[in-house]
């Protein structure tokens, strides 16, 4: 009897005891008004450029690091940051920048020519003694160095190894951004959690799994931001994400799910979208089966309904492609390409030219992976597409990196298709590792579809070589009609890069590089 | 006593080896390799090899366990690839945030699941037991991922009583009220399916225990019922509900993957789901070895309590 009267009071007291406790944090929720907290997909793996590869962690470090040259706002263009200028020789193979005087990392030390040649001797010479900071998995953006010179202390020499075009963009990519040596030296292999750059936000704090936070650098050479600080939270649920974001708990949120874009609508939020340098695609193995025949290549590029992907779905969240190189490199792309159309009966009749009807074809399928959108139910679709023009498509479906095991080797042997999706910050990457004949799989390229055109790898090497803006765009435009045509890929979509603001964040934008700028952001 | 507990302690090293092993072969099997999970779309086979070199995955596997277990034997239990950090301190981070969620969890399916098995017998067939019953039954058919995510819209998103996710707030003390609102949702989510199954198998236990002479007895003595049930029957019963909560241990322990990736709590649980994917393959074994070896003696521990609940267990 004692014992459930106990329990009773017991209970009482506790149910009061929490509504207590719980009462002030009902109010206490509401964060500083010049304070952003960004909803994350991931915990960032380490805060050193030089040592990461994930759009995640970038988001982070383009905020707190500078490079020597940056993308122009808006643009996949270049435009000088902690270089004020450079020179090209004509032959392609010396560059020489002019630094930005009176710079200084965020531990006080200055930057100069000393420290840009730390930064790529750490990454690319085994013998630096701050090479054991790695590994450095993306260094190979920067093979072409042979060496670094120190002119004077506010000007630097590379010299390539051959003439390499996208080296100036490469530059511009997080792994280019010039971290401080100073702490490097006093940090060690622990520099990845203490980072010290130029950028407009200094690191602050890293809570394991709860948040990152960067606070405004108030001496930033380009003109303090106006927030006091930005907080990055993980939350790699994408539906805790958005309940996050509608509770109030984040005021940005990236990589919003396309089934929850709805419930974004309305005036408390804004959401934005921006096309950025992605493709999705299907890799046709070109070496054997059906696709061996580019007629029926181009008859599955006729037969699946890419509008029909895009906009249900993927509920709008990504266009249609056109050819191999996503519109976001404005500069080399072709805007006289046009989509494949939605034609079955072309389609029907290429494929009976070809006496391809009736064909049963392999289709590699992934589960899910960086950038591949929602692969299952966009192969589900182009099954479906492809069926309905009297194929037999059999999907086998793989985790994604089991998927890359498979497909990376090339398919020969297994399979007749594959999906596959790239993001790349120049427009020399993708098609330089997967389209060209020395890119095959055995001779450790991307090309997993063995597809082959003379004058393809011809003009992919001649814009490399060139240094010329309008010469490389002229090549790359050239190499993507006569790839559209040869049609080694069905070309399906190029993804919008989403977010979804509060109404108390002003001037926020999204750039095509799917890189996240927060100097000029404010809150209210 | 203390004999019963070193023997079990000692076989217990066979079982942790045996698990060592199986995590390490596991991962040694799974396709895809940590170098082409970094490097993703740019997994050349020559950075693949490079980066593995530089990460000491060229070696032969069976020199590679050794070196492993060798490590960890001494307290090494190596550095994380994707966290950059050591194993070790990060296990026992996130192990912390994991046992006061799983630790709450099993606290309250212990106590509702028992107290509700307990109502449910002493008014067998009754009204309550009924409604026990039924609730007990749809607590064990929701998913906790699912039912998760409900209380996340129903109690964070449209009431706002609580907050949708993670341990402590970004902003504000980090003390225990701001832990008990971040704890809440996911402890109760958590709890659900071990209180149904602790409820339904305290009510058999009591209904066997009631049936028994003794219980008789004691009525006949004019003890108050409420005496009987809570005093003299739920004693007795123990002794079959107490293996039913070791096992439920287990189980809430494995749940709080789940949970954990729901509410986003830094626990161990989204520390191995984030590294299997990630195929960090130190974080993995060490993270699967620890968790086994708590496990491990865990159990233990919970048939020490049942051998000194009941004396006729031999020792």
């Amino acid at each position: 009897m004692t014992l459930l009267k106990l329990t009773r009071r017991a209970m009482l007291a506790a149910g009061a005891a929490t509504a207590l406790v719980l009462s002030p944090l009902m109010a206490s929720a509401q964060t500083p008004s010049d304070v952003l907290i960004v909803g994350q997909i991931a915990e960032p793996k380490a805060l050193d450029p030089a040592a990461v590869t994930a759009v995640n962690d970038f988001r982070i470090l383009m905020n707190v690091y500078d490079g020597l040259v940056r993308y122009k706002d808006g643009t996949l263009e270049v435009e000088p940051s902690l270089a004020t200028s450079w020179d090209i020789s004509e032959d392609g193979t010396v560059y020489t920048f002019n630094l930005r005087d009176g710079v200084i990392f965020h531990d006080g030390s200055a930057f100069n020519a000393d420290a840009v040649k730390f930064n790529f001797d750490r990454m690319l010479d085994e013998n630096h003694p701050y090479h054991n900071t790695g590994p450095f998995p993306l260094s190979f953006f920067f093979s072409a160095v042979e060496n670094v010179e120190v002119v004077d202390d506010m000007t630097v020499r590379f010299t390539l190894n051959a003439p390499y075009a996208p080296f100036l963009s490469n530059l511009a990519y997080p792994t280019g951004l010039i971290v401080s040596p100073v702490a490097v030296e006093q940090h060690g292999a622990e520099f990845g959690r203490n980072p010290s750059g130029t950028g407009a936000f200094k690191f602050a704090e890293w809570r394991s799994n709860e948040a990152v936070v960067i606070e405004a650098n108030a001496d930033y050479w380009d003109g303090a931001p106006e927030l006091q600080a930005v907080v990055f939270r993980p939350i790699t649920d994408a539906n805790t994400r958005t309940a996050e974001m509608l509770a109030g708990g984040i005021d940005l949120m990236v990589e919003v799910p396309p089934v929850a874009l709805s419930e974004f609508q309305g005036e408390t939020y804004t959401v934005h979208e921006q096309a950025g340098p992605h493709v999705w695609f299907l890799i046709l193995n070109a070496k054997e089966g059906p696709f061996a025949d580019v007629r029926v290549r181009q008859a599955a590029n006729y037969a699946i309904n890419k509008e029909a992907i895009v906009n249900d779905v993927l509920e709008g969240t990504a266009a249609v492609a056109a050819g191999p190189t996503p519109p976001a490199f404005a500069w080399a792309y072709n805007e006289s390409l046009e989509p494949y159309p939605y034609d079955p009966d072309k389609a029907r009749k290429l494929l009976a030219e070809a006496g391809a009807e009736g064909a049963e074809l392999t289709f590699y399928v992934t589960e899910g992976g960086s950038g591949m959108l929602d692969p299952i139910a966009m192969g589900t679709a182009i099954q479906a597409d492809l069926q309905a023009i009297g194929l037999t498509v059999n999907i086998e479906t793989y985790e994604w990196n089991t998927f890359l095991g498979e497909v990376n080797p090339g398919l020969e042997g297994k399979a007749d298709m594959a999906e596959m999706a790239w993001m790349t910050n120049d427009p020399d990457t993708l098609p330089f590792l997967a389209l060209r004949t020395n890119a095959w799989p055995d001779q450790g390229g991307f090309n997993s579809g063995y597809y082959s055109n003379p004058k393809v790898d011809e003009l992919l090497e001649a814009a490399r070589a060139a240094t010329d803006q309008a010469e490389r765009a002229r090549l790359y435009q050239e190499m993507q009609v006569i790839v559209q045509e040869d049609a080694p890929w069905v070309f399906v979509a190029n993804w919008k890069q989403n977010a979804v603001t509060s109404d108390h964040v002003e001037n926020f934008s999204l750039q095509p590089s799917f890189f996240l700028l927060l100097d000029d952001v404010t809150k209210n | 006593m203390a004999g019963y507990i070193l023997k079990r302690l000692i076989s217990a090293i066979p079982v942790l080896f045996g698990i060592s092993i199986i995590v390490f072969i596991i991962m040694a099997m799974i396709p895809g390799d940590p170098a082409t999970a970094i490097l993703g779309s740019y997994a050349t086979p020559e950075n693949v090899e490079k980066l593995n070199r530089d990460l000491g995955l060229d070696k032969p596997m069976v020199q590679r366990y050794f070196i492993w277990l060798g490590n960890m034997l001494q307290g090494d239990f190596g550095r994380s690839f994707s966290l950059n950090r050591a194993v070790l301190d990060e296990v026992l981070d996130r192990f912390g945030a994991t046992l006061i969620l799983a630790g709450t969890a099993f606290v309250l399916c212990s106590i509702l699941g028992i107290a509700a098995g307990v109502v449910s017998a002493a008014r067998q067939y009754g009204l309550a037991d009924k409604a026990i019953t039924f609730a007990v039954l749809l607590g064990i058919s929701i998913p906790s991922f699912f039912l998760g995510m409900m209380m996340i819209l129903i109690f964070a998103v449209k009431l706002r009583w609580f907050p949708v996710s993670g341990m402590w707030p970004i902003y504000g003390a980090r003390d225990l009220p701001a832990l008990i609102s971040h704890l809440t949702l996911p402890a109760f989510a958590l709890a659900v399916v071990a209180t149904g199954v602790i409820a339904r198998l305290s009510r058999s236990a009591m209904l066997e225990v009631l049936r028994q002479d003794f219980i008789r007895t004691a009525r006949a003595k004019g003890v108050h019922e409420r005496s009987v049930i809570w005093r003299h029957a739920l004693r007795a019963a123990m002794v079959s509900i107490i293996p039913v909560l070791g096992v439920q241990a287990g189980f809430v322990l494995s749940g709080a993957v789940y949970i954990e990736m729901v509410f986003q709590w830094p626990g161990v649980g989204r520390m191995l789901v984030g590294a299997i994917l990630k195929r960090d393959i130190l974080l993995v074994q060490g993270g699967v070895v620890f968790v086994a070896a708590c496990y491990v003696l865990f159990n233990i521990a919970v048939d020490v309590a049942q051998s000194l609940l009941d004396p006729r267990i031999k020792t």
